[in-house]
């Protein structure tokens, strides 16, 4: 049963446009390389009190690489509450914090639909472990806070995905940047938190070009590399040096296991550069 | 008492302890009268809670083409309502289409008329407005659409209908069969019909038109609208082909993609009526003030709401709709003097389209 309350257009399936050179793609994949210091994060670019009407609200962008058609990921967060519960509510001695993660219609290469996928839950999930450290949550008793996340344009490229099997890795870099916009919103909004949480992913690519070591790189982009065979996505603590959250996804080598280790530093190391913007953001917000 | 800051409104009570904020949310109506209607003696001028004059719209500011996955987009800014618009095209085959009839192309005379009914019969404009991303208080996610989404939703779906703005005829995929070999000794026997083959409809392109609040305050149709306009004006749908051995279409960046042909400028133009009476019974009496553009304070407030959508293209003005729920205070007259106002705000409107 279509969803009646929406405007849902032809009853036949529309199909998104095929393009013929998506064939050749393949092997022209590898042209793209990435130019950054392993080192080195995206620019990004910060700012609070864009939904002045919310408690608190961030936007969040970042750069898109030279490529063209190579997307940079927008985010736009608002933070609503703290409230009282409903009085249907039980009691709660903390803060009830609920995360709502969704990408917009145009964000991706496949048009999403208006009702929430797993995907999306998931991250809102990851989301709210990663903050629910950060908050200090029995300064509000009985109250909530609802955090929403609007991905306006996903970290995609236009034609990657495809041949590299899933959007786990697109789903890191949007989870990382889900963390630090929303982690902007809260401090925006007013909610005590212990410290300023910001997320960091770093991968472990494998590239033709470099005699296929295996090698570390913060803030991949996916469709940069040949292979990707591991990643992680940190929310860290810079002052109190803690983590929040840490997923981890992938396929390592178990002859070295060092790796996994030096791989969640790199993200703690990406994370740390992500913090700094948002303390510079956070600094002129005051100012 | 003591006296207190000078915060409170302009021709409050002395006693008034209150800041405007806290003014406002307690007792909103009185808050918006009171800077409306200021003390005789003193020299200010009727102005608005937010400090606009009573037929004063917010500047308008719009950047198109920011994102790169979507074939057009728009963000549109009017003092804190912010709106982006999205537009991807998709293909409908025509065997999808139950209803599909190919109509042959003798009937060339009235192509146009054709495509019309084309968009709407097959339901190509898919436009849908999402306001439940946290724009504004009441807005939250994890609900159905509320009225006010659905509402707008279809107000936008039957304007883009009823102005015609989208040429039927650019989404059309059309493909001239090439005839096979075998029927070369049939067509020799009526030699006429060998040359003329026919163009047939093979699919059509479906517009999702997406549209998302990141900010909410007051007047969302004249922003959605704009957001739709500007995005649409932006469209570039890629070259497209039918391929007759793979039985589907084939788009290609090779070639230069088809910008979209959009007729006229329609530019609507919101206004709410705001009654010195709250109560509806007495509102034949009391004074009233006709603002335009109405912010989030404003449009509770208010009862009888306007909204005129003219296009003013070629020094000529045409009114393409009008709506005006609630209330009795706009009469033939008033409405004929809020056209005026129109399309000043439609000069606003397409300076600031580019």
């Amino acid at each position: 049963m279509a969803d009646r309350r929406r405007i849902n257009g032809p009853a036949g399936a529309t199909i998104p446009p095929v393009f013929d050179e998506d064939g050749k793609q393949y092997e022209h994949k590898v042209a793209k390389i990435r130019d950054r210091a392993p080192t080195a994060i995206r620019k990004m670019f910060l700012k609070t009190g864009v939904t002045p009407s919310a408690s608190g609200s961030a936007y969040l962008e970042y750069e898109s690489s030279a490529k063209s058609g190579v997307s940079g990921l927008k985010l736009s967060c608002t933070v609503h509450g703290p409230r009282s519960l409903p009085r249907s509510s039980p009691f709660s001695p903390h803060i009830v914090l609920s995360t709502h993660v969704k990408y917009a219609p145009f964000a991706t290469k496949q048009r999403r639909g208006y009702l929430r996928d797993p995907s999306e839950r998931d991250l809102g999930t990851h989301l709210e472990t990663a903050l629910r450290g950060a908050i200090i949550a029995d300064r509000w008793p009985k109250s909530g806070v609802d955090i929403i996340i609007s991905i306006i344009e996903g970290d995609q490229d236009r034609e990657t995905s495809k041949f590299q099997g899933d959007e786990t890795w697109d789903m890191m870099n949007a989870l990382s940047g889900c963390i630090t916009v929303a982690s902007a919103a809260l401090a925006d909004a007013g909610i005590d938190c212990v410290d300023t949480v910001a997320g960091g992913v770093a991968a472990l690519v494998q590239d033709t070009s470099d005699d296929s070591t295996p090698r570390i790189v913060l803030d991949p982009i996916p469709s940069e590399h040949e292979k990707i065979l591991g990643a992680c996505c940190v929310a860290y603590l810079p002052i109190r040096d803690e983590v929040t959250n840490l997923w981890f996804k992938g396929d390592l080598p178990a002859s070295d296991i060092d790796l996994y280790t030096k791989l969640v530093e790199s993200g703690i190391q990406a994370s740390r550069n992500g913090n700094r913007v948002l303390v510079e953001c956070l600094g002129e917000t005051v100012a | 008492m003591a006296t207190t800051s000078s915060t409170g409104a302009p021709a409050a009570a002395p006693s008034l302890t209150f800041t405007r904020p806290v003014f406002a949310k307690l007792s909103p109506h009185p808050y918006l009268l009171l800077s409306l209607s200021p003390d005789e003696s003193s020299s200010t001028r009727s102005r608005r809670t937010n400090g606009r004059a009573p037929h004063e719209a917010r500047p308008i500011q719009i950047n198109t083409g920011s994102l790169s996955q979507a074939h057009g987009s728009a963000l549109v800014r009017t003092g804190d309502t912010t709106v982006i618009c999205g537009v991807r095209g998709e293909l409908l085959p025509v065997t999808s289409i139950p209803q599909f009839r190919p109509t042959p192309s003798y009937e060339n005379a009235d192509d146009e008329e054709k495509a019309r009914k084309e968009l709407k019969e097959y339901d190509l404009l898919v436009p849908n407005i999402e306001l439940a991303t946290g724009c504004a208080p009441q807005f939250l996610p994890g609900v159905p659409p509320t009225t006010l989404a659905q509402t707008l939703s279809t107000r936008v779906y039957s304007l883009l209908h009823s102005s015609g703005l989208v040429d039927g005829r650019d989404l059309r995929v059309k493909y001239r069969p090439v005839r096979p070999p075998q029927d070369t000794e049939a067509m020799e026997e009526d030699g006429q019909e060998e040359e003329e083959e026919e163009e047939e409809v093979k699919a059509f392109w479906v517009l999702y038109i997406d549209l998302l609040f990141v900010s909410f305050d007051g007047n969302p149709f004249d922003a959605a609208w704009a957001a739709v306009l500007a995005a649409l004006r932006d469209t570039v749908l890629p070259a497209a082909k039918w391929d007759a051995d793979r039985e589907m279409v084939i788009c290609t960046t090779k070639e230069k993609g088809k910008k979209l042909n959009i007729r006229g400028h329609p530019v609507p133009c919101s206004a709410a009526v705001f009654l010195e009476k709250a109560d509806q019974q007495h509102q034949d009496k009391g004074r009233h003030w006709i603002l335009l553009d109405p912010d989030r304070l404003e449009e509770t407030l208010c009862g009888e709401v306007i909204t005129v959508v003219v296009d003013c293209e070629g020094n000529e003005t045409r009114v393409r709709s009008l709506e005006k729920q609630g209330g009795t205070v706009l009469g033939r007259e008033l409405i004929r003097g809020f056209v005026g106002v129109a399309e000043g705000r439609w000069k606003e409107v397409v300076k600031a389209m580019g």
